[in-house]
């Protein structure tokens, strides 16, 4: 009886002043949310590990992606150029200024393929990534289009610099929707 | 701050000695190292000391100090790889490595980061 009374009181204690801590944080402001400064190493390791393992638990059920189209691929670069150098850059293509200004900072794709499964890879792109300021590309595109995208990340990395910059200038974006 | 390290080039005998003026004469490199992390130069890059730069489209760059010529066609001096750094599809056009729209001075401490990198 004395046991679990003391049991009792030492976790209602406990969570009073985890509580409490954390509204401390919260209501004083003690976080630190400039995108000036990037996250303390603790913080950018425990963000990035979730997001990691959330989207290979997430993605995991998915059925197996089938083997892309050309067609997909040059309907998934015309959308990545459109939509995502600007923040990603390309091979040989550095993300715009701006971007610099950006914590976390988007990374460069050029071997994405290499560290992602394509099921994977097509979680990523149609919903986002929450804090990071990557977009939910699945609430204004169609999977089929979202596909698309992977099937040009997957063939990013088999893609020289000069055959980017040639595709870039022979085949412009099409013009933004609702134009 | 980089006067001495030029005038160390000037005298020298050796080109070799101008690749081992001190990091510190060359840059920061604590600064550079935040730089190398914010301009996600580890996308491409396996750099050591940096968090998650396990990149595999371009060289890894640990032992870069010992490195005898970078971009695979310059020597492996403090200038040439400022140079690099601002400019490398000036120097090479066509090669993966984008213009990172980077300072001389942010360039320099990023030059001194590379040093530290036995």
């Amino acid at each position: 009886m004395r046991r679990s009374a003391w049991f009792i009181g030492g976790v209602v204690a406990a969570g009073a002043l985890t509580a409490s801590g954390g509204l401390t944080i919260v209501y004083g402001g003690l976080f630190d949310a400039r995108a000036s400064t990037p996250h303390g190493p603790i913080v950018a390791w425990a963000t990035h590990t979730t997001m990691i393992h959330y989207i290979r638990r997430a993605a995991a059920p998915l059925p197996p992606s089938s083997a892309f189209t050309p067609a997909q691929t040059l309907a998934g670069f015309r959308a990545y150029e459109a939509d995502c150098e600007v923040c990603h850059g390309g091979p040989g293509v550095a993300h715009a200024h701006w971007v610099d200004g950006m914590n976390p900072s988007p990374p460069y794709l050029l071997d994405q393929s290499r560290r992602w499964t394509p099921n994977q890879l097509f979680w990523i792109v149609r919903n986002g990534v929450k804090m990071t300021g990557m977009p939910a590309w699945g609430l204004t595109q169609s999977d089929a289009e979202v596909w698309n995208l992977v099937a040009f990340l997957e063939a990013m990395p088999d893609l020289a610099p000069a055959d980017y910059q040639r595709m870039r200038t022979e085949l412009p974006p099409p013009a933004p929707r609702g134009a | 701050m980089r006067g001495p390290a030029v005038l160390v080039c000037l005298f020298s005998l050796t080109l070799a000695a101008c690749g081992r003026a001190p990091t510190s004469v060359i840059g920061h490199a604590r600064v550079g190292a935040a730089l190398m992390g914010q301009a996600q130069c580890g996308a491409c890059h396996a750099i050591p000391g940096i968090a998650a730069a396990n990149g595999m489209s371009g060289p890894p760059l640990k032992g870069f100090a010992g490195r005898t010529i970078i971009a695979g066609m310059l020597a492996n001096t403090p200038d040439n790889l400022v140079a690099w750094l601002r400019a490398p599809q000036t120097i090479s056009p066509g090669n993966a490595m984008p213009n990172m729209n980077l300072s001389d001075a942010q360039a320099h401490d990023i030059a001194a980061y590379l040093y530290t990198l036995q």
